[in-house]
C-alpha cells in the first residue's frame, strides 16, 4: 500500500512539474504567437490586395446586414474587408474562405474586385498531405487559375466545368474541390447580399 | 562499449528504421519529398537528443514501475515547450519544421531509446546515442524519400531531374500511401539479403 502511494505521488510530481512548465511557457508565448499570426495575416492581406490596385490601400471592415455566412462551422461571421484607395473609391473586397480538405481546413485569402472577379489569392493555412494536397500552397500548381474568374466559372473540370474548368492538383481532387467550393460559396454569399454583382453583371 | 560506438551504432548497424523497424509512421507518411524527410529527420534528432538527456538525467529518481508514463509525460512536455518557444521566437524555423513537431511525440524511436538505452546509461553516452540514432533515422528517411520523390515527382530536393514531360505524368503511386509500402518492402528486402549474404546464407 505504501509502495503504491509512493509511486503514485512520484508520477503526480512529474505531471505537476510538466503542467506548471507548460502553463507558464504557454502564458508567455501565446500573446507573441497571436501577434505573429496577426502580422502574417496583415502581410498576406497587403500582398493579395496589391492585385486590386496600387498605391496606399485602406482596409476597412465591411458590415452588410444581410450577408450570410457560408462557413458557419468554422468562423462566427464572414469577415469581409473592403479595400479602398487613398481617394476613397472602393476597389474590391478581401475575405477568407474556409474549405474542409482532406486532412485540414484550408484557409484561402481571396481578393475580389467590385465587379465580382477574383484578382488575387493566397493560402493562409493548410495541413494537407505533403507532396500532394500541400501543393495547394504553391500558386503555380493550382491557385493561379483562380485569377479573372467569377463565381460561375469557379468549377473543376472533373465537376462538370468542361474545357473551361479548373485543373485539379494531380492526386488531390479533394483539396482542390474544397478550395474551389469554399471560394465559390464566399462569392455567392457576397453576391446574394448585393455586395458584388451576380455573374459579372452590374448591381 | 566505447563512446564512438554509442554514436555510430545508430547510423548503420542498429539503424532505427532498417534494423530496429521502429518509427514506421513518420517513415511512411513524411517521406513524400526529400525536403520533408530532412525536416522530419532534423526535428526528430533534436527531440531524441534532449529526451535521452532528460531521461538519463532522471533515471535514478523515477521509480521503475511508472517509468513509461513518466517518460511519455517528459517527452510530450518537452516537445510541446519546443513547439511553443519556436513558434514565438523562431517563426521562420517553425514555418518549415512546425508541422513535424507534433508528429514526433508519437514517434516510437524516442520512447524506444528512452526505454532501451537512456534509462540504463549515463548522460554522455545517452546523448551520443540520441545523435547517432537521429542521424540514422534521417539517413533512412532521405533514402526512402529519394526513391519516392524521383519516381513520384521526377525531382530530388525540389530540383527537377527527369524533365517537364515526366513531371506532368509521373509514377504517382510512389508518393501515395501504397507506394510507401511497396518501396519500403524493397528496401527492407535489400537489407535482409545483405544481412544473409554477410552470414553466408544466400548463394
Amino acid at each position: 500500500m505504501g509502495e503504491i502511494i509512493r509511486v503514485g505521488l512520484m508520477l503526480m510530481l512529474v505531471a505537476v512539474i510538466a503542467a506548471v512548465a507548460l502553463g507558464y511557457v504557454n502564458s508567455v508565448t501565446s500573446p507573441i504567437i497571436a501577434e505573429q499570426k496577426e502580422q502574417a495575416k496583415l502581410a498576406a492581406m497587403i500582398d493579395v490586395a496589391g492585385s486590386l490596385g496600387a498605391g496606399n490601400l485602406v482596409f476597412d471592415t465591411l458590415s452588410v446586414p444581410e450577408l450570410a455566412n457560408p462557413y458557419a462551422g468554422v468562423d462566427e461571421t464572414l469577415a469581409v474587408v473592403a479595400v479602398t484607395d487613398s481617394t476613397g473609391s472602393e476597389l474590391g473586397y478581401l475575405f477568407v474562405a474556409y474549405g474542409k480538405g482532406y486532412s485540414s481546413t484550408v484557409q484561402t485569402l481571396i481578393a475580389v474586385n467590385t465587379s465580382g472577379t477574383v484578382t488575387g489569392n493566397t493560402v493562409l493555412y493548410q495541413q494537407e498531405t505533403p507532396g500532394l494536397g500541400a501543393n495547394v500552397s504553391n500558386p503555380a500548381k493550382f491557385l493561379y487559375q483562380f485569377d479573372d474568374r467569377n463565381a460561375s466559372t469557379l468549377v473543376l473540370k472533373k465537376d462538370g466545368g468542361g474545357a473551361e474548368g479548373l485543373d485539379a492538383i494531380t492526386g488531390s481532387t479533394i483539396t482542390s474541390r474544397a478550395v474551389t467550393c469554399s471560394v465559390k460559396a464566399g462569392l455567392d454569399a457576397l453576391s446574394d447580399a448585393g455586395v458584388i454583382p451576380v455573374e459579372g453583371g452590374v448591381i | 562499449m566505447s563512446l564512438a560506438q554509442n554514436f555510430s551504432r545508430g547510423i548503420v548497424k542498429d539503424n532505427p528504421i532498417f534494423k530496429q523497424v521502429l518509427g514506421m509512421c513518420p517513415f511512411l507518411a513524411v517521406t513524400t519529398s526529400v525536403e520533408n524527410a530532412l525536416g522530419m529527420g532534423a526535428a526528430a534528432t533534436f527531440v531524441l537528443v534532449f529526451s535521452n538527456f532528460l531521461v538519463s538525467l532522471f533515471r535514478k529518481v523515477i521509480p521503475s514501475k511508472v517509468r513509461i508514463p513518466s517518460y511519455i509525460v517528459i517527452i510530450a512536455t518537452f516537445v510541446t515547450l519546443v513547439d511553443l518557444l519556436m513558434n514565438a521566437y523562431l517563426p521562420a524555423l517553425h514555418q518549415s519544421l512546425g508541422i513535424f513537431i507534433p508528429l514526433i511525440v508519437v514517434n516510437c524511436i524516442i520512447l524506444g531509446r528512452a526505454e532501451g538505452f537512456a534509462n540504463k546509461n549515463k548522460v554522455l553516452p545517452s546523448v551520443l546515442d540520441g545523435i547517432g540514432m537521429g542521424l540514422g533515422f534521417t539517413l533512412a528517411m532521405v533514402v526512402m524519400a529519394t526513391f519516392r520523390e524521383i519516381l513520384g515527382n521526377g525531382s530530388w530536393l525540389g530540383f527537377n531531374l527527369l524533365g517537364e514531360s515526366y513531371q506532368n505524368q509521373p509514377l504517382l503511386i510512389a508518393i501515395l500511401a501504397p507506394g510507401a509500402f511497396i518501396i519500403m518492402a524493397f528496401i527492407l528486402g535489400f537489407f535482409n539479403i545483405m544481412e544473409k549474404r554477410k552470414r553466408g546464407g544466400v548463394k
